[in-house]
């Protein structure tokens, strides 16, 4: 029924617990890397890396994590940051990142002690 | 934002900073092209949203015939302003109705949640609620006093269920005051809510 890969994910997520936040008839996004993050997703899955329902579901488990742990002291609710976890379980699953691989880049000088 | 909801900057930095250096192992890796996030967001902002729709009722208001054509072949209509968009499945049923001073008119989708996606973009997130559905059919007077567009009495309410057949969109009433105003400025007025019937589309500042 979709002829677009866009229109089909977007839908996929609407009135469903991964839905994203959105205002306008438009996706919200308050920082550049929460649209970045969102489309890395789509652009990766378009492209036939995983499938989009598979991302889903690991978006899905991270928010129902989240929305389970303890009140107080826990990190306020964050979409773009779970959505963030989901992407990383995701490529780590389908073998396009190793476990780990994305914190040692980000601690380059860690990594090489 | 009150002092409460402040965002801790440098959670916000480290998670740019994770998205980033994501971004950047992805392309180092091949798997994804420096311009791959641009050209699949670019469906959401360019080519299929309410954009869209805003520019063919700013084009109603100002072009009777093109509004006549408009509701009676509303596919046919929105062909002659050429947009990317149209040509998915999503856009191919679409039908226009149009308020006046004795008809208000409101879509709902009681049916599965078929939305006309080129010329509204994605849907409000009440748009599936089972109490907007079934209430917006039984009392759409009281649905719409609650949006805050209270519809007199002498006024007819239509409502119009959207399907995978036809999926409407409604060309709001032209408000007072706008005669001074070009097509890219009246579309500017127009929200995807006013193009549902769940709002109306407001006065511009005077002139």
């Amino acid at each position: 029924m979709f002829t677009r890969f866009e229109e089909y994910a977007a839908t996929q997520m609407l009135g469903q617990p991964d839905s994203p936040p959105r205002s306008e008839g438009k996706l919200f996004f308050s920082e550049e890397w929460q649209r970045t993050v969102f489309g890395m997703a789509l652009a990766l899955s378009k492209e036939g890396h995983f499938e989009w329902e598979d991302f889903r579901q690991n978006l899905i488990h991270t928010i129902a994590a989240w929305e389970n742990s303890a009140c107080g002291g826990e990190t306020r609710w964050d979409y773009y940051e779970r959505y963030t976890i989901a992407l990383i379980a995701i490529l780590e699953q389908c073998g396009i990142l190793e476990p780990g691989e994305l914190e040692r880049q980000l601690t380059p000088d860690e990594a090489s002690k | 934002m009150t002092p409460l909801f402040d965002y801790d900057e440098n959670r916000e930095a480290a998670s740019a900073a994770k998205v980033r250096a994501l971004e950047a192992l992805l392309i180092k890796k091949g798997v994804l092209g420096s311009d791959s996030v641009d050209a699949v967001l670019s469906h959401f902002e360019t080519v299929a949203g309410p954009f869209n729709g805003a520019r063919i009722v700013a084009r109603a208001w100002l072009d009777s015939d093109y509004k006549r054509r408009l509701l009676e072949d509303t596919p046919k209509a929105i062909a002659e302003l050429h947009f990317p968009g149209m040509d998915g499945a999503e856009g191919e049923h679409m039908k226009a109705v149009a308020n006046s001073a004795s008809v208000h008119n409101l879509v709902i989708c009681t049916l599965c949640s078929c939305y006309p996606w080129p010329v509204l973009g994605l849907p409000p997130y009440w748009y599936k609620d089972p109490v907007f559905r079934s209430r917006g059919v039984r009392e759409p007077r009281a649905v719409l006093r609650e949006f805050g567009v209270p519809i007199s009495a002498e006024k007819e309410v239509k409502i119009w269920d959207s399907s995978a057949q036809i999926r409407w969109f409604v060309i709001p009433e032209r408000p007072a005051n706008s005669e001074h105003l070009n097509e890219a400025q009246l579309a500017a007025l127009i929200t995807p809510e006013a193009m549902m019937g769940v709002a109306l589309v407001p006065a511009p500042p005077a002139a």
